[in-house]
């Protein structure tokens, strides 16, 4: 291939991505937009693509709709507390099934597995049950215990501890370390791609999960930010603007997150694909 | 270390904030002594005498669980008033989305924490929640006395779980402004179809091939309109059992190629406008649709710009048709059969409390653009300077409700309208197809049709 057709070759492929991008971009810059828009303006057919920005009411007015920053604190701190249980949780067995030699070891992962594979439609409903027996309801731990083992946390786990070579973990015993200090000072201080990865992964699931929540918590004070969006949409419409500068900021903490971890996210999911 | 630091921040944040909030209740119920307060007792058939302590006075707490907020829901403000007569009573108001409603409130009233003792209620998912609702203790005659059509809502127990607080039907909405530009004026107001057509046509622009204004853009109502179309021909939603739909008839077909007519004989209006009346009319494109009460509260809040007004939906003549059009109800609330007997008892309370209340449904018809059901209110001069609830006023005792019909009577039907006027589809297969669907859909369905609690239900075909 010439140099010359490897630079138009490149020309057409930047160009291609930057198309795509573009759709990607285009409705989030047209969401933050209209959260700037009255909605007489928003769901105005004449005009341009996007609605003129003419008035930040849409913001003012989020607390009316709802507890804002209640809902926004819930979130946050149900989100931040289950991603650093799932990671926890997922490194300690990843650990487990991936360096420690035991009698069926590869059929608990297996069963690990599987639950990755069950529909969420399935478990929904006896999990609700259970919620309802335990007497759970409107309380986190409904929200928080349920998820305490992700199945695909621990196959992340499992992938990247693998590739810690067994050296080290001897070399360690042999000065003396038992398992937990292994574990803590050697093993998760190396997974800290994975970490990331799964950091991310978890947060932003749980971030915008909304049907679980919403089944489980009733009362203002305790509800997500996901299922508090909703109150925007009523039975004869929607608030348009109001939902978009709602949304406009219910994504921050989502990007936050990503920008802070991208590098280790990129690179743990790099290294959770293979052994 | 960045990432340790970071998400203990985090964590801290989080547990900062959630914790805010904490702290006494300055809207605590406290213990009422004074059964007489001196007040008046309220009502004319259902009375309700605030003179009296509720549960023995002492503090209690119940859940009232509603789609909507303060705006389009009239029970905060009774709350508020009740409230403020009995202080040991707390009514918590929990709002649930419309969309989920549904889902949450049937898994959610058997007693689980939180779970409402009082909830709104949709007459169409009637069938979700009935089985979950204390019928009211009110005199079945003081609630007829009272308000109109609360036969409709008797089981086949005698008991009524909960009835219409105001109602409402379709009626033709027009922008002003195109009319006055058309050269038309009141007087123009039409009565009948063919008046309506004459009328559309001067309101109908179209530059070259291309429909720039609709004079009446039907598009996205034939769900709605055919019944009422039906209706004005004498021809019942179902069949003498009460069971199955008679979509499938000659009226049906009648009036569909009456409504293609509009667009393809008469050109006021296309398929090719858009699939929304609503969003055109807003914007300025459609000069007249047929819609509810409820779209004026969406005019309201996305188009304030736009001078309406309101006139009778035509009839096919100028006699007084079987029904001049369906009619739907919003509902009083339920009250939850799971919770204790004190709580019960509240919800009773309250309920009573609402119905003998003039206020209640004074904002209910403002608050919902719809018709007074107490039949007292019903020529009141302040709710009727509403122009569309006087546009409807006058038809009230010819209004049918055939209860509540499950959803595929209205888009079943919509495929029908579609394959006909988009697809070319043959009146008869299209109907035909229509028909099939909806017995499909309703094969497992318990409904019976509430058209023979019509007052003039003799009168059909």
């Amino acid at each position: 291939m010439s140099k010359t057709t490897k630079k138009a070759l490149s020309v057409v492929v930047t160009v291609l991505l930057f198309a795509l991008a573009l759709v990607t971009i285009v409705p989030f810059i047209w969401m933050f937009v209209s959260s700037f828009a009255p909605n007489s303006e928003i769901v105005k057919i004449t005009g341009g693509i996007f609605p003129t920005p003419s008035t930040v009411d849409n913001y003012v007015n989020i607390q009316e709709t709802f507890n804002f920053f209640r809902l926004f604190a819930n979130s946050l701190f149900v989100a931040v507390l289950k991603t650093v249980i799932i990671i926890y949780v997922s490194a300690v067995l990843g650990y487990v099934f991936s360096k420690m030699h035991f009698r069926g070891r590869n059929v608990l992962f297996g069963i690990v597995l599987s639950t990755m594979m069950l529909p969420w439609a399935v478990t929904i409903i006896p999990q609700y049950e259970m919620m309802v027996q335990f007497g759970w309801l409107d309380t986190y731990r409904s929200l928080i215990v349920p998820g305490l083992v992700s199945g695909f946390g621990v196959f992340l786990f499992r992938q990247s501890i693998g590739s810690i070579s067994d050296e080290i973990i001897e070399a360690a015993k042999l000065d003396g370390a038992g398992d937990a200090r292994i574990f803590h000072q050697i093993i998760l201080p190396m997974s800290r791609n994975s970490i990331a990865a799964l950091a991310i992964f978890t947060f932003l699931w749980n971030w915008e999960d909304y049907l679980w929540p919403f089944l489980m918590i009733t009362d203002s004070d305790k509800m997500l930010l996901s299922v508090g969006l909703k109150m925007f949409s009523g039975q004869y419409g929607t608030d348009y603007g109001g939902l978009f500068a709602a949304t406009s900021l219910a994504i921050v903490p989502v990007i936050i997150v990503y920008m802070v971890f991208q590098k280790q996210f990129i690179a743990g999911i790099a290294t959770g694909s293979g052994k | 270390m960045k990432i340790r630091r970071l998400v203990a921040a985090l964590i801290a944040t989080g547990s900062i904030v959630a914790l805010t909030g904490c702290g006494a209740d300055p809207d605590a119920p406290v213990v009422d002594t004074q059964a007489d307060k001196g007040l008046e007792v309220m009502g004319d058939a259902v009375i309700y005498d605030p003179n009296h302590l509720v549960n023995d006075g002492q503090p209690i707490t119940v859940e009232y669980w509603t789609w909507g907020n303060a705006s389009t829901d009239p029970i905060y403000s009774m709350i508020d008033e009740y409230e403020a007569i009995h202080p040991n009573v707390r009514i918590d108001v929990t709002v649930v989305a419309w969309d989920d409603y549904w889902t949450k409130l049937p898994l959610s009233v058997k007693g689980n924490r939180n779970a409402p003792v009082l909830f709104n209620v949709h007459n169409s998912y009637d069938a979700l929640i009935r089985p979950h609702m204390e019928p009211y203790d009110i005199d079945l005659g003081d609630l007829e006395a009272d308000y109109s059509f609360v036969d409709t809502h008797v089981d086949e127990n005698g008991d009524v779980k909960y009835i219409d607080s105001v109602i409402n039907t379709g009626a033709i909405f027009y922008n002003k402004t195109l009319w006055a530009e058309a050269g038309l004026s009141d007087a123009d107001i039409p009565t009948t179809w063919d008046e309506l057509i004459a009328v559309a046509q001067k309101l109908t622009k179209v530059e070259g091939n291309t429909m720039v204004q609709a004079g009446f853009n039907i598009n996205g109502s034939y769900s709605a309109i055919w019944q009422g179309l039906n209706y004005q021909k004498g021809t019942l939603m179902f069949q003498d059992d009460g069971t199955t739909a008679n979509y499938d008839c000659e009226t049906t077909k009648e009036n569909l190629e009456f409504l293609q007519s509009l667009y393809d004989e008469y050109g006021i209006g296309s398929v090719k406008f858009g699939d929304d009346r609503d969003l055109s009319f807003g914007n300025g494109q459609s000069a007249m649709i047929y819609e509810w009460g409820s779209y004026v509260g969406t005019l309201a809040t996305n188009y304030p710009d736009i001078d309406y007004g309101v006139f009778p939906t035509p009839t096919f003549d100028d006699d007084v048709p079987f029904a001049y059009d369906r009619y739907n109800g919003e509902s009083t609330p339920g009250i939850n059969t799971h919770q204790s007997d004190e709580q019960k008892a509240v919800a009773q309370d309250f309920i009573r409390f609402i119905l003998a209340n003039d206020d209640y449904i004074r904002l209910a018809s403002q608050v919902l653009n719809s018709l007074p059901a107490k039949i007292s209110l019903q020529d009141d001069a302040d709710i009727l300077a509403n122009p569309m609830l006087a546009a409807i006023a006058p038809r009230l005792d010819r209004l049918i409700w055939p209860g509540p019909t499950p959803s595929t009577l209205e888009t079943s039907p919509l495929i029908a309208f579609e394959n006909v006027l988009q697809n070319g589809q043959d009146i008869d297969a299209a109907v035909a197809y229509s028909q099939q669907l909806i017995e499909t859909d309703m094969e497992d369905s318990a409904f019976t049709s509430m058209e023979d609690r019509y007052a003039h239900y003799d009168e059909h075909n």
